[in-house]
């Protein structure tokens, strides 16, 4: 038997996991209201980020660019910034927040975009826009560190570093959410809701999920605001669902105000969303009512059907950002199947240290893969080359020709999912998200039996 | 001066001369906008970079190759999986991107190594496949890695290999176009001439600036086919890199995207004497006429007047119907760069639809000449547009269907406004007498989804929903159409299948015999 941590064991990448930081910057911008990050740097991470988001919410969100163009690269262009907060604050009026999210481009040439931000708050902020309630705030986001998900990690930190501010005790919970979707979201604001606890979420996205309406314009942004912020500095702690997502926040809460940080494993399925339950308990003293209990038991209700029925021994690839790649793990393995190859897509050294991750490799008790700055080759090389042998991939859409091409169904998770319809209005967390994972996971499984012919007719009498 | 200053952008005057309103009676030396400049920052432009304009847009299209970036991963991901160019070789440019994943470590101490240890990876990842392009990102220029070096040292240690470097990175110009100016230029220096192709047939043409969006490409070729022509090589939609390398032995080459792909055709006509026909495959008469120029070069007109026969009797019939239904519809021609010329008469001709708007991201002013001399009197003409002057035209010229990218579409669907993805198509491909049907019955399928009417009624107040539990597009187009049009028994609507290409690619095309070489000289 091996279980084992590994490195992929090439220096490049065929078909990355990931995204670099930037993105990651602007996914956390999107959720505060009244917000409009400017990306440092080429045209392109900012014109490509948008599309993404737009691929995987077929939603616009606004971000803009300082568009650095040759003679920026060469002499500078801390100028295109100065430029580009006047013409945006000028422009749209109720813009209150603006990241200056630093790439590649403007690392190497080492624009300094913290003094620039010193500079326009002494000077643009205060003699044209006076009275006027403007956070310019750097987030130094180079691509060719970490990945997407430490993008996040930053750039959170920094929006709450820039705002946190101690003032009286509100009672609220911090809740980090990390990179959700909006029926994520929804999912966790039920529990804390059916508990009667008040909290902070970061972020605010359900409404990520705009209407069209018959007059008017809706444009899709998050709606986190500025004194939901401010006050994480006066919560009664933070919990932070997603460790790489959201953690570098908390603990700058901890150290500077005393709130204490309280790292949650990812609340996926039933044990992990118990574990948040019992700790919002613990931490509020609030009962936990009725009604929690009843979904946790539509949940099991639902599981049951199909876990040792359909589920036991199937074996599973999954890839995606960390906390989400080992809370399904963890769920599979609570639904009695086998995630054998786990694929991280950045070259955290923290993985190795996890304590979700030692446990998986020391009882789990069958063979077991997780690769460390992985690609989507690393996946299918190993069906290909390695034989390893799949019933299910649980990923993003990035890797849909590997299941495609190998004839492995599919579910469709984490982020982007652009090759399925409303993905983001589900949750994967707590027990909403079980129940809607697990019941996915089953008809991703019977569509493929009855297309491959594999004992389609079992379905007959269930 | 017929220049349109938007309320939006009245704080950035600068923006003025980017727009313009074709008055009645102006000519172009009256109405055109400046084009190609550098960007306002903080405008919120939809233009991209250079690096995706060179990689993304036109080395990417080529199929037999692995496409490598230098540089950290995001560019490399970011432009991968946005694009629908197809080939016949499973798609295998669309399936694999390969990054040299650039870290801090090499920012400072250089990547030379890890890009020389990656290219050997990949090649070894693909044994089948034995040809790289490399591109240049913003952080491997900035550090000064010399790539064409690192290409040179593989070449000579694996001589079964050939690599082509572009050095194109994402800071380099005002948009995607430079971008495609620098790997145009970067292919011919390095490529054409290194390969010596088959010729086989009297008629030898470069297939140039065409993507094979949905197969676009492939329905052309067919046309060149069935005329006796051989395609020597697609620039680059489909193409295979070794073709590529041969361009130097056509005849003629055929250029569709002028704006993209014009520089290649300038230096091949310079350097090898082949001559540049401009075409265009989209819509009736201008593919026609396309068909009509290239059989007379060849002096076999007699072919394409064939052609252009039995297609245009096989399918008018079915863009007449879609024309009845599209007329006097108000369409904004928003694209990236060509298409606002190629389409901007030939769907108010054959579709019947008005251009009120075009603009364009990345064109340059010559794209502008073209478009605003081809749309309607009125129409409003915008460069490097951004979002809210984007908003507010729409708002102001109330469209019934905008063609632009995928997320700008999702702006206009918050204001009603259905949208066709002019890129990548909807229901595509849009190029040929059938491509351009399905074009007609996409733009029909849009403005008259039943859908689309309910977004238009407010549940609160309006009583126009009816009882009615369901209603169709024609209960919408057909409305006001005279009997004559709508019991037409000549007009039908489009009978192709969802998908054309596999057909094409399983045809077999007839042989014409070779003309007799001439006796050479005594």
């Amino acid at each position: 038997m091996s279980c084992e941590l590994a490195e992929k064991g090439r220096s490049g990448v065929i078909n990355p996991i990931f995204t670099c930081q930037p993105c990651g910057a602007q996914y956390a911008s999107i959720g505060i209201k009244d917000c409009i990050g400017i990306v440092h740097g080429g045209q392109g991470c900012v014109m490509f980020v948008r599309l993404l988001f737009s691929q995987h919410f077929k939603e616009s969100f606004e971000i803009a660019s300082s568009s650095v163009h040759e003679d920026g690269a060469v002499f500078g262009a801390l100028n295109r910034v100065e430029a580009a907060v006047d013409v945006l604050l000028m422009r749209y009026p109720d813009v209150k927040v603006v990241p200056i999210i630093s790439t590649c481009c403007t690392e190497v040439i080492g624009d300094d975009i913290d003094g620039v931000v010193r500079k326009l708050n002494a000077g643009l902020l205060k003699e044209k826009f006076a009275g006027r309630e403007v956070h310019l705030i750097p987030v130094h986001t180079p691509s060719f560190v970490g990945s997407m998900v430490t993008g996040y990690d930053v750039a959170v930190r920094d929006f709450v570093t820039h705002f946190a501010k101690k003032s009286v005790p509100n009672g609220k919970v911090n809740i980090f959410t990390g990179w959700a979707n909006p029926g994520d979201v929804t999912a966790i604001k039920w529990i804390l809701g059916e508990m009667g606890i008040e909290a902070t979420v970061l972020f605010e996205i359900e409404s990520f999920d705009a209407p069209v309406m018959p007059s008017g314009n809706t444009v899709a942004h998050g709606e986190t605001t500025i004194e939901d912020l401010r006050g994480t500095a006066n919560a009664v702690a933070s919990i932070v669902l997603n460790r790489y997502e959201g953690a570098k926040a908390a603990a700058y809460l901890e150290d500077e105000f005393g709130v204490p940080a309280i790292i949650c494993p990812s609340p996926i399925g039933i044990r992990n969303t118990d574990i948040l339950v019992k700790k919002l308990k613990k931490l509020t003293g609030k009962a936990i009512p009725d009604s929690v209990a009843i979904k946790r038991g539509i949940a099991l209700d639902a599981l049951a059907d199909l876990t040792h029925m359909f589920f036991a021994e199937k074996r599973v690839a999954i890839y995606g950002n960390p906390d989400l790649v080992i809370g399904l793990a963890e769920f599979c393995l609570d639904l009695e199947m086998k995630p054998v190859l786990l694929l991280l897509g950045d070259d955290n050294a923290g993985y190795a240290k996890d304590p979700r991750i030692k446990y998986l490799l020391e009882n789990a008790g069958y063979d077991i893969e997780i690769v460390r700055n992985a690609d989507l080759f690393v996946l299918e090389d190993r069906i290909k080359n390695s034989g390893l042998a799949l019933d299910l991939i649980l990923g993003h859409s990035k890797g849909r020709f590997t299941s495609i091409d190998y004839g492995i169904p599919m579910l469709r998770v984490g982020f982007p999912v652009y090759d399925r319809a409303g993905m983001h209005r589900h949750p994967v967390v707590g027990y909403d998200g079980a129940i809607w994972l697990a019941e996915q996971m089953a008809n991703t499984l019977f569509t493929d039996m009855e297309y491959k012919k594999n004992k389609e007719w079992v379905l007959n009498v269930w | 001066m017929p220049y349109h200053l938007f309320k939006c952008s009245q704080c950035i005057p600068e923006r003025e001369k980017h727009a313009v309103i074709k008055g009645p009676g102006e000519d172009l030396s009256m109405a055109l906008p400046l084009g190609y400049l550098n960007t306002i920052p903080g405008s919120i432009s939809e233009r991209g970079c250079a690096y995706c304009g060179a990689k993304h847009v036109i080395g990417t299209p080529m199929k037999d190759v692995i496409h490598l970036s230098h540089g950290p991963v995001g560019c490399t991901y970011d432009t991968w999986q946005t694009k629908r160019y197809i080939s016949d070789n499973d798609n295998f440019q669309l399936k694999y991107t390969f990054a040299s994943d650039m870290k801090e470590k090499h920012i400072v101490f250089g990547a030379e190594r890890l890009l020389k240890d990656n290219i050997k990876e990949a090649f070894k990842a693909f044994p089948g496949i034995k040809r790289m392009t490399i591109y240049q990102t913003c952080a491997s220029a900035l550090i000064g890695d010399d790539i064409n070096a690192i290409a040179a040292e593989i070449m000579e240690d694996m001589p079964e290999v050939d690599i082509f470097v572009c050095n194109s990175p994402g800071f380099g110009g005002p948009s995607q176009s430079g971008g495609h100016h620098k790997i145009n230029i970067a292919w011919i220096n390095q490529k054409v001439g290194t390969v010596e192709p088959e010729i086989t047939s009297d008629y030898v043409i470069n297939y140039v600036g065409e993507y094979n969006i949905q197969g676009d490409q492939e329905v052309m070729q067919d046309y060149f086919k069935r005329m006796g022509i051989q395609v020597l090589s697609t620039f680059t939609g489909n193409g295979s890199y070794d073709d590529l390398r041969a361009m130097h032995r056509a005849h003629l080459n055929v250029l569709e995207c002028a704006r993209s792909a014009e520089y290649i055709c300038n230096e091949l006509r310079v350097r090898y004497g082949i001559p540049r026909l401009d075409i265009d495959g989209f819509g009736f008469e201008p593919l026609s006429s396309s068909l009509r120029k290239i059989g007379l070069f060849f002096g076999i007109e007699d072919r394409a007047q064939a052609i252009i026969d039995e297609e245009t009797a096989k399918w008018k019939p079915e863009l007449d119907w879609y024309k009845e239904r599209l007329k006097g519809k108000k369409v904004c021609l928003w694209p990236g760069g060509s298409k606002l010329w190629h389409w901007a008469h030939a769907i108010h001709a054959e579709m019947g639809v008005d251009v009120v708007s075009v603009y364009t991201k990345f064109g340059h002013q010559g794209d502008m000449e073209k478009g605003i001399s081809r749309c309607e009197e009125g129409a409003l003409a915008i460069d490097d547009p951004n979002e809210l002057e984007g908003l507010e035209a729409m708002e102001t010229l109330k469209p019934d269907c905008i063609f632009t990218g995928k997320r700008p579409g999702e702006v206009a669907k918050k204001i009603r406004v259905p949208y066709l993805n002019a890129h990548a198509y909807h229901n595509g491909p849009w190029k040929g007498f059938e491509g351009w049907v399905r074009f007609a019955r996409d733009i029909y399928n849009a403005i008259y989804s039943p859908v689309h009417q309910l977004s238009l009624v407010d549940i609160r107040t309006d009583e126009a929903i009816g009882d009615a539990g369901f209603a169709t597009r024609k209960s919408f187009s057909d409305a006001n159409l005279p009997e004559e049009v709508k019991n037409s028994e000549t007009l039908r609507e489009y009978t192709g299948k969802y998908s054309i290409i596999p057909d094409l690619q399983a045809k077999t095309h007839p042989e014409f015999a070779r003309r007799e070489p001439e006796p050479a000289a005594v």
